[in-house]
This record gives structure tokens, C-alpha cells and sequence, in this order.
């Protein structure tokens, strides 16, 4: 049982990390990105439709990254050109995004809200031998997809990569203090589009994970908000990848707990509400705390 | 082209200019629909024409757009209002569901009053709701300066699960098994304008919320103030305007007008709340109020566009094999131009006069 509740916990995170470490560092860049659901929506569909098609599901991840990577691009060309705002851009995007995507399904396909495509590769398991027979930790190690280990893995990766390479640094600068990007002749917003183009990817991944790692058929609903719970856990991080890493794990489990808890009685909707609560729980300290900082310094 | 541009300028009234820039996000979604509907093996202006003539061909028609634009009006408003000083409230979606849910809640539990008491007390109700729903996320934006897109935002997810929470629960009807209250009493409805269509007296009742929000702008202290808080707080503050305070306040006026467009649609047109209640009311508003400018008329407009494109949208797909979600497409793309800025484009073309 707890460890039934252990792996999907693991399952659950791995769509809300990749879209949160994504989102993080098109932050960190200067970019909120509110249109995270909309790349991950389209990643989904395009990945359940190209590892139908190729019967590969490293094709479908390309697939789903390239089509997550275009429409961030769109996305941040419209805010870095055009200078539109941000949040309305976003949420643009997940008005239309959504309606492109339900469209395309009856004028395609002729179905509505579902699709079940024939001989989806989905993603494999890595099992580990001798690990998978201890209890919790073979929950948490074992039977894994590669898909969820490159999550974890790109954790302290993206750790390392803002704080000590040349392009994390410059990315940081594009975010914090973009006249002294520009100063050192680097372009924000080139920048800015790069980190765009990369949140983009990582959402298309997280959408195809959910359809060629967990439920191997596309629904219009698919990502239930996982966007918006990848934004909650960047901001519940407060861009740090091992916190943001930690609120993603923290709302992969109240998935998990959520889905065990239908038809026992238990109210799966108030767990729900649980991660947006967190946020502006962790946004109000947080606050309370600098203001504290700053009496006390005046 | 250019020679209109100028006299324009000339007259300080709405020039031909505003107009174009106005309209330009429309045309240009317009645009992008179209082609996806051509790829689609549609032809755009076909589509177009049927949605105009299922939107406005003949009173029915058109009775159902206003119908339709009535909350959206209403989401507008509460959109604008909040834009308007500054604030970037995207939690009107919010507003609409606890205000709706709140207005069912009066309307089938009070049941023995007459229908002049219990219709104020169930549209108060929703209005009740909507503005404390705003509260914390006003407080914490004015106090401790905590943003506010992302609590609203995040809002907006929690009204969704706790209202289908209590509707799949304590508030279900009995004997339902649809996750819907009880329908309201007939005492608390608003009454009918044109039966059998479901436009009604929130119609009215937006309208006369627009009249006052144009009076308001132009002719009063607090239209001025939000006004100086929106364009620039700090030269706000330096005038001895309590910018904080005055954030608080439009918030929750935001919040105030988001739920009685719940509690409008509640008592007008569903008569219960269900599950589902809102298409994004809320989020089609914050379109409205870009669309519309922050004007009362721009508002109005805009609202009667995305009415007549949810309705027309309806039926186009009984008569034709066009996909309803074309709307949309339609409004979110109208979204992301309202706010982009071609202002380069227009500077190039004076550059080469």
C-alpha cells in the first residue's frame, strides 16, 4: 500500500518537474510563463501521435520536445518582440492551444476529447534486480521509466548549470538586470527566448510522459492543470531547483493520495486545492519575512 | 492612409487611428483562424458569414448573443476595473464560481421569502462572495506587496475544486446523482425579457453598471485616483494618493462585480450551480477588457463579440461540420494581440512618408 502510493507519487511528479524545471529557468530569465499546460498539451498529443506512428518512443520525445520548443518560441517572440504582456500572452496561449488541439481531434480524427491511437510505444520500466525487492526503496528506485530519472537527474543539473556556467550566468543576468546584459553586448531578449524555447520543451516532454508514460491514449483533459501545478511548485521553490524539485514531489503525492481517495468518502477535491493553497501560504512567509528584514534594517 | 492618420490628430475625439489599433487584434485573429480553417478544408468566409448570420440574422438571434454577453459584460467590467489601477486581477474566474454558488445557495434555501426580499438577498449574496473571495489576495498585494497575478491565479483552481466539492456534497441536490444544487425557486429569478429566450434583467443590470463605471471614470475623485495609481504609483503616491488602500479597494470591487456575474448567471440563466458552471467566464472577461480598452463602450463591444461568437459557435456546428472549439481559437488568439504592440510597424510606415 505505501509503497503503491510511493511509485505513483514518482509517476505523478515526473510531468509537474520537467514543466517546473522549465518554467524555473524561463523565470530566471525574466519570463513567467503562464502557458506551461498549453506546450504540454500539444507535447501530449503530438507524442501519443508519433509514437504511434513510429512505434518509438524516443521519436515521440523528440517529437513532443520540438512541437513544446515551437510554440515557446511563439510564445516569447510575441512577449519579447512585440512586447505583449506576459500573463495575457499565457493564458492566451491556453485558450488557444486547447481549442487548436480540440479542433484538430474532430477534424482529423472525428472524435471528441479522446483519442486512442493503435500500437503506442510507450516509455519502458528500468527494473533493478536486487533494489526492487526493498520495501520504499525499491518503490522509489526501482521500475522506473528513463523519463523520470532524466527529471530527477536534470535537478542538479539545472542547479549547476544556473550557478556555475558561463550561459547560466548570462541567463540570471537577462532576468535580474537586463541593461547590464545588454552593456556586456549579450541580447535579453535573445536570451530571454532561448529559456522560452527551453520551458517549452521540457512542458512537450511532460505531456507526452503523460501519454506514453502513464496512460497510453490522449484525453483533451489529460493534463489536468499540470502546468499551473508546475508554476505553483517554481514559485513554491522560489526558483531553487532541489525546493521547486521538493513542491513537485509534495504534488505528485497529493496526486497520488487524491486518486486513492475517490469513492472512500474522503473529499479528493479539498486535497486538490492543497498545492495552490501551499503557494500562497509560502508567498504570504515569504513576504512577511522580508518585510520583517526590512524594518528591522531601517 | 496617412493623410487620415493626421487629421486625425487634429481632432482630440476618437481618431481613425484608434479605431485601426482598436480593431487590428480582431482582424488579425480573424486571420489566423481563418487559415487554420482553410487548412482544415473550410472555407473562412463562408465560416464567417454563418457565424454572423447565427448571431445576429433576425430578433431570436440576437436576443441569444446579448444573452450570452451578459456575464461577460459583467467579467469585463470586473476585469477593467481591476486593470485599470494597476492591479493584475486573473481571479474574476474565481469570483464568478463562489458568487454563482452563493446565489443558488440563497435562492434554494431560503425558500419561503416574497420575491422582492429574496432576489436582492441572493444577488447581495453573490456579491458578498465574489468581493471576499478578492480579500486576502487585496491584503496581500496592498500590505505586503505579495503578487498578486499568481494568487489570484491560484484562486481560481481553488474555487474550482472547493465549489464542485460542496455541490458534489453537502450542497447536492438530494436525489441527483449530477453533481448540481437544487434549481432555484421561481421567486429568485430574475425575471425574462424576451421568453422563450434566457436573456434577462442582468442584462439591464450590467448595462447600468457600465453607465456607471463611464460616469465614474470621467466624473469622480476615485475614477481620477485609480486612474494616476494605474498609469504611474509613484507620482500617485507623491500626490498624497493611499495607493495601498485604494488597491484593496478595487480589488474587491473587482471581486464584487465577478460575483454577481456568477450570481446574475445563477438566477438568470442556469437557475442552480453545477459543476461546470463557467466556461471561463472569468478568463473571456480579462480578452474583453483588453479588447474593449478599458473603455465602457469598448467593453460592450467586445462582450456582444465573444457573446456572439459563444452562441453563433453553438449552432454553426449542428449546420455545418465545423468544429465549435473555432471560438476558441478565435479568443485566445484575439487575447494574445490586444496586448502586442505594433507600434513598430506603424513607426516604420511614417518613416518612409
Amino acid at each position: 500500500m505505501i509503497d503503491n502510493i510511493i511509485h505513483a507519487a514518482f509517476i505523478m511528479t515526473t510531468p509537474i518537474l520537467l514543466a517546473a524545471l522549465g518554467g524555473l529557468v524561463n523565470r530566471v530569465a525574466g519570463l513567467v510563463n503562464i502557458g506551461l499546460d498549453s506546450m504540454m498539451l500539444a507535447g501530449a498529443l503530438v507524442g501519443l501521435m508519433v509514437a504511434s506512428q513510429t512505434g518509438s518512443w524516443p521519436a515521440a520525445l523528440v517529437a513532443a520536445a520540438l512541437v513544446g520548443g515551437l510554440l515557446g518560441l511563439l510564445m516569447s517572440l510575441t512577449v519579447t518582440r512585440l512586447q505583449a504582456n506576459e500573463i495575457i500572452v499565457g493564458l492566451g496561449f491556453n485558450i488557444a492551444v486547447a481549442g487548436l488541439v480540440r479542433f484538430f481531434l474532430k477534424s482529423w480524427y472525428g472524435t471528441s476529447g479522446t483519442l486512442s491511437l493503435p500500437d503506442v510505444a510507450m516509455l519502458p520500466r528500468i527494473h533493478i534486480p536486487v533494489v526492487a525487492d526493498i520495501p520504499v526503496l525499491g518503490a522509489v528506485f526501482s521500475d522506473h521509466d528513463p523519463l523520470t530519472w532524466a527529471a530527477w537527474l536534470l535537478v542538479p543539473a539545472t542547479a549547476w548549470f544556473l550557478a556555475r556556467t558561463r550561459l547560466g550566468l548570462r541567463l540570471r543576468a537577462a532576468g535580474a538586470a537586463p541593461q547590464a546584459t545588454r552593456a556586456l553586448g549579450l541580447n535579453p531578449l535573445n536570451l530571454r527566448d532561448a529559456s522560452t524555447v527551453f520551458a517549452g520543451m521540457m512542458s512537450g516532454l511532460a505531456g507526452a510522459y503523460l501519454c506514453i508514460g502513464v496512460v497510453g491514449i490522449f484525453n483533451e483533459g489529460i493534463t489536468a492543470g499540470r502546468g499551473f501545478l508546475a508554476l505553483a511548485a517554481f514559485y513554491f521553490g522560489r526558483n531553487r531547483p532541489w525546493p521547486t524539485a521538493i513542491g513537485a514531489l509534495l504534488f505528485g503525492l497529493f496526486d497520488a493520495i487524491q486518486i486513492r481517495l475517490q469513492g472512500r468518502g474522503l473529499p479528493a477535491e479539498l486535497v486538490q486545492t492543497l498545492p495552490y493553497v501551499m503557494v500562497i501560504v509560502i508567498l504570504t512567509l515569504v513576504a512577511i519575512t522580508l518585510k520583517r528584514a526590512r524594518n528591522k534594517g531601517a | 492612409m496617412s493623410a487620415v492618420a493626421s487629421s486625425a490628430r487634429a481632432t482630440p475625439a476618437i481618431g481613425w487611428r484608434d479605431v485601426a489599433l482598436a480593431v487590428a487584434p480582431l482582424v488579425l485573429a480573424l486571420v489566423v483562424a481563418g487559415i487554420v480553417l482553410a487548412v482544415a478544408g473550410h472555407n473562412p468566409l463562408e465560416v464567417y458569414w454563418l457565424l454572423l448570420k447565427e448571431s445576429f440574422g433576425g430578433v431570436k438571434r440576437i436576443a441569444a448573443t446579448v444573452a450570452a454577453s451578459t456575464p461577460l459584460i459583467l467579467t469585463g467590467l470586473a476585469t477593467a476595473v481591476a486593470f485599470r489601477s494597476g492591479v493584475f486581477n486573473v481571479g474574476v474566474e474565481g469570483c464568478v464560481l463562489v458568487g454563482g454558488l452563493a446565489a443558488a445557495y440563497v435562492g434554494f434555501t431560503f425558500v419561503g421569502l416574497p420575491a422582492t426580499l429574496l432576489l436582492p438577498f441572493a444577488l447581495g449574496a453573490a456579491v458578498i462572495a465574489g468581493t471576499l473571495w478578492m480579500l486576502v489576495p487585496a491584503l496581500l498585494k496592498a500590505r505586503l506587496d505579495v503578487d498578486e497575478v499568481v494568487t489570484t491565479l491560484m484562486l481560481n483552481f481553488i474555487a474550482v475544486s472547493l465549489t464542485a466539492w460542496l455541490v458534489n456534497g453537502p450542497l447536492l441536490a438530494p436525489g441527483s446523482a449530477n453533481s448540481a444544487t437544487p434549481m432555484v425557486v421561481e421567486a429568485a429569478r430574475l425575471p425574462r425579457l424576451m421568453p422563450p429566450s434566457t436573456l434577462n434583467a442582468g442584462f439591464l443590470i450590467a448595462i447600468a453598471l457600465l453607465v456607471l463605471y463611464w460616469l465614474w471614470g470621467r466624473g469622480t475623485a476615485l475614477g481620477l485616483e485609480t486612474r494616476l495609481a494605474g498609469l504611474n504609483p509613484r507620482f500617485a503616491i507623491a500626490s498624497g494618493i493611499n495607493v495601498p488602500m485604494l488597491i484593496i479597494k478595487m480589488m474587491l470591487l473587482s471581486g464584487a462585480i465577478g460575483g454577481l456575474a456568477g450570481g446574475i448567471q445563477a438566477l438568470g440563466t442556469v437557475n442552480r450551480f453545477v459543476v461546470g458552471f463557467s466556461p471561463g467566464y472569468g478568463f473571456t472577461g480579462i480578452a474583453v477588457a483588453l479588447l474593449g480598452r478599458g473603455s465602457a463602450i469598448g467593453i460592450l463591444l467586445a462582450a456582444l463579440l465573444f457573446g456572439a461568437l459563444a452562441t453563433s459557435g453553438a449552432t454553426i456546428q449542428l449546420f455545418s461540420d465545423v468544429p465549435i472549439e473555432i471560438v476558441n481559437i478565435l479568443q485566445g488568439t484575439v487575447m494574445i494581440f490586444a496586448v502586442a504592440r505594433f507600434g513598430w510597424l506603424l513607426k516604420n510606415r511614417q518613416g518612409g512618408k
